[in-house]
Parts: C-alpha cells; sequence; structure tokens
C-alpha cells in the first residue's frame, strides 16, 4: 500500500482518476461486487422509505465512517468529495424552502423592493429533511463508488444480464480513458514545454490542435489495440474473467442488522 | 535440421494505401530456435509478426503451421499457437485488474474455469507479480508493464512467442529481468522470434538472424555469419556488435583464442586466459 501512497501525492485532482484511484486501493475491495451494489442500493432503498431526518442523519454518519475507515479516504478527502453534491444540494434546498410574493408572507421574509422574498418554518424544515435523505443517498452511494472500481462494476452489470454491447463499451471506455488521459497529458506538458500556453490566444489554439490530435490518435491507438485483442484470441465476444469472491455470512448479517436498526430508528421516532 | 514449426511462404502483405509492407517473404522456422529479426524502422519486421499470429492476412502467400497449410478461414487459429508481446505494453492491456488482464487470453481460449485459474497463478508467478494481482493497470511501472503483457502471453501457453522490440524504454534492471525471462523460456522448448534494434543484444542472445529490409528478407542465417559481412551490414542500417569489434582486435594482436568467438564479457575472459599463460610460459 505504500506505493499508492505516493501515487495518491502525484495524481491529487478530484477528477474520475481519484475515485478510481480510492477504489483500488479501497479496503473493502475483496467484497463480493454483486453485494456490494446490492447492499448499497438496498440502503439507498430504505433511506428513501423510511424518509425521517433522524435515519438520513445515522445513515449520513455511518456511511461516513465506512467511507473513511474501510474505504481508506481520508477525512479530510472524503469532505472534498461531498463538497460537489453538497453545492447542488444547497442550491436545490434554498429552491424549496424560500418563495417569492408580492407583499410579506410566512414566517420570515426579506424585500427586495419589487417583490419579497419569503421562508416559512414548515418549508425550511421540509427542506432540510430533503437535504438530509439526499445526503444519506449520496452517502451510501459513495461506499460503492470508491470500493468497486469500474471495470468490477460492468462486470456486476453483465452477471445482472444488461446486454453485452453496453457492459463491453463500459469496459473499453474505462481502460481508454485512462490512456487518453495520459496521452492528452503528454501532448500538453509538450506543447507547454515550447511555450505553448504563454498566453490566453495561443492557449486556445495549442488547445485546438491537441483536441485534433487527440482525435488522430486516439482511432491509430484503437486499431493497435483492437489488433492486440485479436492476437491474444478475441472473436467478437467479450468475457470478462473475475475471481470468485463469495459473499460471507457476516456480510449478510451485518447488512441485516444495518438495516433493522434503521427500520428500529424509524418506530422509535415514530413513537 | 530441426523440426520445422511454422513456416511462411512468399508472403506479400499490402496496406490499404497498396503499400507493400511485406514482399514475397519467406521463412522456416524450427522448434526452439532463438531468432533475432533485424532491420531499420518501418523495414516489415512488425507486419511480419502480425502476419504469423493471424491478425493480418497476408494478400498472397500461404503460412505452414506443423506441415499443415493455415488456409484464409482458419487464420485466427494461428493466435492459439503464436502469442505476440506488443512493444507497447499500453496497447496491449485491456482489462482493470492484472489478473483480469492475464486471464484474457485463456477465457478466450475458451479454458474450463479451473484450467484457467492454474495458468493464471502459473504466469502470475513466473512473471514475479503475484503481489500486483488486484491492481489496475494504469498504477503500474513501464517494467511491470512488460512483464503484465508477458505474463498474458504465457498464460495462453503459446509454442511460438514473437516479441516486438521488447527492450524499447525499458531500464537496465527491466533489460536484465526480460533477458532472464527469455532464456528461462528457450530452456522450457519455446520458439523465440525477437525484433529489436540492439546488435549487441541479438549478438549475445541469437542463434540465427533475419535481416529485414524495405519489406523484403535481405538476409537470413546464423549469427556469426550475418555480423561478419560488412556490406549487409551497412545495407541494413545495422552495426557490427562492440563484442565481436573488441574480439576482432583482441585476435589481430594474438591476445585470444582464433574461432572462439564469445558472446559476454565473462565468456571473453575464458576464451583469453589460455593465451595469456602461454605468453607468460614462453
Amino acid at each position: 500500500m505504500k506505493e499508492y501512497k505516493t501515487l495518491s501525492r502525484r495524481e491529487h485532482s478530484h477528477g474520475p482518476v481519484s475515485i478510481d484511484f480510492y477504489a483500488s486501493q479501497s479496503g473493502i475491495r475483496q467484497w463480493n461486487g454483486c453485494y456490494k451494489v446490492f447492499a448499497a442500493v438496498f440502503v439507498l432503498i430504505l433511506c428513501l422509505i423510511l424518509d425521517t431526518p433522524l435515519v438520513s442523519g445515522f445513515i449520513i454518519l455511518t456511511m461516513g465512517i465506512l467511507n473513511v475507515t474501510g474505504n481508506r479516504v481520508e477525512l479530510v478527502n472524503y469532505m472534498k468529495l461531498l463538497k460537489i453534491p453538497v453545492i447542488f444540494l444547497v442550491m436545490g434546498s434554498v429552491a424549496i424552502a424560500a418563495g417569492f410574493a408580492a407583499e410579506p408572507a410566512g414566517d420570515f421574509s426579506i424585500s427586495l423592493h419589487w417583490f419579497y422574498i419569503y421562508l416559512t418554518k414548515k418549508g425550511l424544515i421540509r427542506a432540510l429533511q430533503l437535504f438530509l435523505k439526499a445526503m444519506a443517498a449520496v452517502s451510501a452511494m459513495y461506499v460503492m463508488t470508491l470500493s468497486t472500481p469500474a471495470g468490477e462494476l460492468a462486470f456486476v452489470l453483465q452477471k445482472a444480464r444488461l446486454p453485452g454491447v453496453l457492459t463491453e463499451l463500459m469496459y473499453i471506455l474505462y481502460r481508454f480513458i485512462f490512456i487518453l488521459t495520459e496521452v492528452h497529458r503528454n501532448m500538453k506538458t509538450a506543447a507547454s514545454s515550447r511555450l505553448g500556453h504563454v498566453d490566453f490566444k495561443t492557449s486556445c489554439a495549442t488547445f485546438g490542435k491537441i483536441g485534433g490530435n487527440l482525435l488522430i490518435l486516439s482511432m491509430k491507438k484503437a486499431n493497435t489495440y483492437y489488433d492486440a485483442m485479436v492476437s491474444r484470441g478475441y472473436a467478437g465476444e467479450f468475457s470478462l474473467w473475475e475471481e470468485e469472491k463469495p459473499v460471507k455470512a457476516w456480510q449478510v448479517l451485518a447488512l441485516a442488522c444495518y438495516s433493522s436498526v434503521l427500520v428500529c430508528l424509524r418506530l422509535a421516532e415514530g413513537l | 535440421m530441426r523440426e520445422e514449426l511454422i513456416r511462411a511462404q512468399h508472403l506479400t502483405y499490402r496496406y490499404q494505401t497498396g503499400h507493400a509492407a511485406l514482399e514475397d517473404v519467406s521463412l522456416s522456422v524450427g522448434r526452439g530456435e532463438k531468432i533475432a529479426v533485424m532491420g531499420a524502422n518501418g523495414a516489415g519486421k512488425s507486419t511480419f509478426f502480425l502476419n504469423l499470429n493471424g491478425v493480418l492476412n497476408a494478400q498472397e502467400g500461404d503460412i505452414f503451421f506443423r506441415g499443415k497449410r493455415i488456409g484464409k478461414r482458419d487464420y485466427k487459429e494461428l493466435c492459439r499457437h503464436v502469442g505476440v508481446v506488443f512493444q507497447d505494453a499500453d496497447n496491449q492491456m485491456i482489462a482493470s485488474t492484472v489478473e483480469a488482464e492475464v486471464a484474457f487470453g485463456p477465457v478466450n481460449l475458451k479454458l474450463p474455469q479451473e484450467e484457467i485459474k492454474k495458468r493464471l497463478e502459473q504466469a502470475l508467478t513466473y512473471m514475479d507479480l503475484q503481489s500486483f494481482r488486484k491492481r489496475p493497470p494504469h498504477y503500474l511501472s513501464g517494467g511491470e508493464k512488460k512483464r503484465v503483457s508477458i505474463a498474458d502471453i504465457i498464460a495462453m501457453k503459446p509454442e511460438i512467442i514473437l516479441f516486438d522490440e521488447p527492450a524499447a524504454a525499458l531500464d537496465p534492471v527491466s533489460a536484465k529481468m526480460l533477458e532472464r525471462v527469455l532464456s528461462e523460456l528457450s530452456k522450457e522448448g519455446k520458439t523465440l522470434l525477437i525484433s529489436t534494434h540492439d546488435v549487441d543484444f541479438a549478438y549475445r542472445w541469437a542463434q540465427r538472424i533475419v535481416v529485414f529490409h524495405q519489406g523484403k528478407i535481405l538476409a537470413d542465417g546464423e549469427t556469426l555469419k550475418i555480423f561478419s559481412q560488412e556490406r549487409l551490414l551497412e545495407q541494413a542500417h545495422l552495426k557490427k556488435p562492440e563484442m565481436l569489434k573488441i574480439y576482432e582486435v583482441l585476435l589481430e594482436r594474438g591476445l585470444v583464442r582464433a574461432g572462439s568467438y564469445p558472446r559476454q564479457a565473462d565468456e571473453l575472459a575464458d576464451c583469453m586466459e589460455g593465451i595469456a599463460n602461454n605468453e607468460r610460459n614462453i
């Protein structure tokens, strides 16, 4: 794992690369892929059905702990990963909580000369509930994303009888993204070293040229790739190989316990 | 003469542009041979390899495997017996983990699950990759990728392995690892063809050298014979190996046994030993 650590320094941008990176070093990588996807979706559904702030808060907390300890994502980086959905959700919640009116209304209102923006307590609570629910759903999905590399996900989908074309495409695209980003990075560095990004105008021209080159290169690469596949016996049917990772009894038990805790929380609140 | 394993007969391969990458190429390869395929860039080495492997179909000529003519329809059969290790490992790797990558070939061979598993373990152990098995290929170094690309082919257990410029872009440690693997493979009776620009490596390793020049075979023969033809080397843009030059200088001064032709530095010392002692005795 030490080598992974040094790699993480180098690729610290938070794009798909880093999510993939976390997935490949996750502590629960070895769990059965189908189980992980099922568990995450199951928690997500429970979160939507039970729909109370207490349950949502509990899910956010526990999934957060699982992501930091199980998936080995540092807390700071996990917060950064959460930032994007949080921004979206905050904006969405504000739209739900606030309303416009011609004259003062609701529990709080602000005059904006021509009209009023107002908030009602009920609306506020509703927005908060929704925010928590969505965050809980996102956390549950992050557990899946941060522990299952896209290749394994394609395998799960293949098992779920999704059409082969889709899973193959997903699998090959996934691998190609890394090849193309690397080629792109190299071209960009090479262009920079020849003053390709010296000012805005040059940068724009360089950007276009790199884009065009990337297209030609990706076509060429796709050809050699195909040759390489044929040379290893590819005959139009892409079969994936995954090691059998049996679901352990304690994992099923843990999921059962966790969901009963969620249900109990809901019932306790209802009393 | 060794038992013939594969033979190309009058192969001519043209690209869509009409440019002939191979022109009337005939070559017979025996079991267990160690052949270096040399020639300038664009001389047709890689195209020839892809033809032997069945990926490309020559418009004219035939390929015989174990004396049986491979018809146009059975070309794909060739990749069961002939494996290619591509020059750029990145162009070869498809899967998202090392183990899935190595298993890709065996899965395509439609082997039973246990056999796939067995071959996977063997290939990973052979190339010392057990600790990398869960890693995605894009988090590997260049030398590690090369090892994976070789394991890919070993797992398919072909009789013939073609290496397309395997030492390009490898650091000295990885290059040494590669040579070790090559000698192990030929000890196991595999037939190896390696395309390379490195004359010193070819002199050290190969028994036979095939020289390509503008899509044709310019020369084909024993390593020593090829490297002693100055005119041929010049025409094919090749150099004389350093070790051979050193040997010739030493021979001129009478410091090395005639006809010993050392291939490596430690062999050279052996070839010089007797002579040096004799001189002292005189």
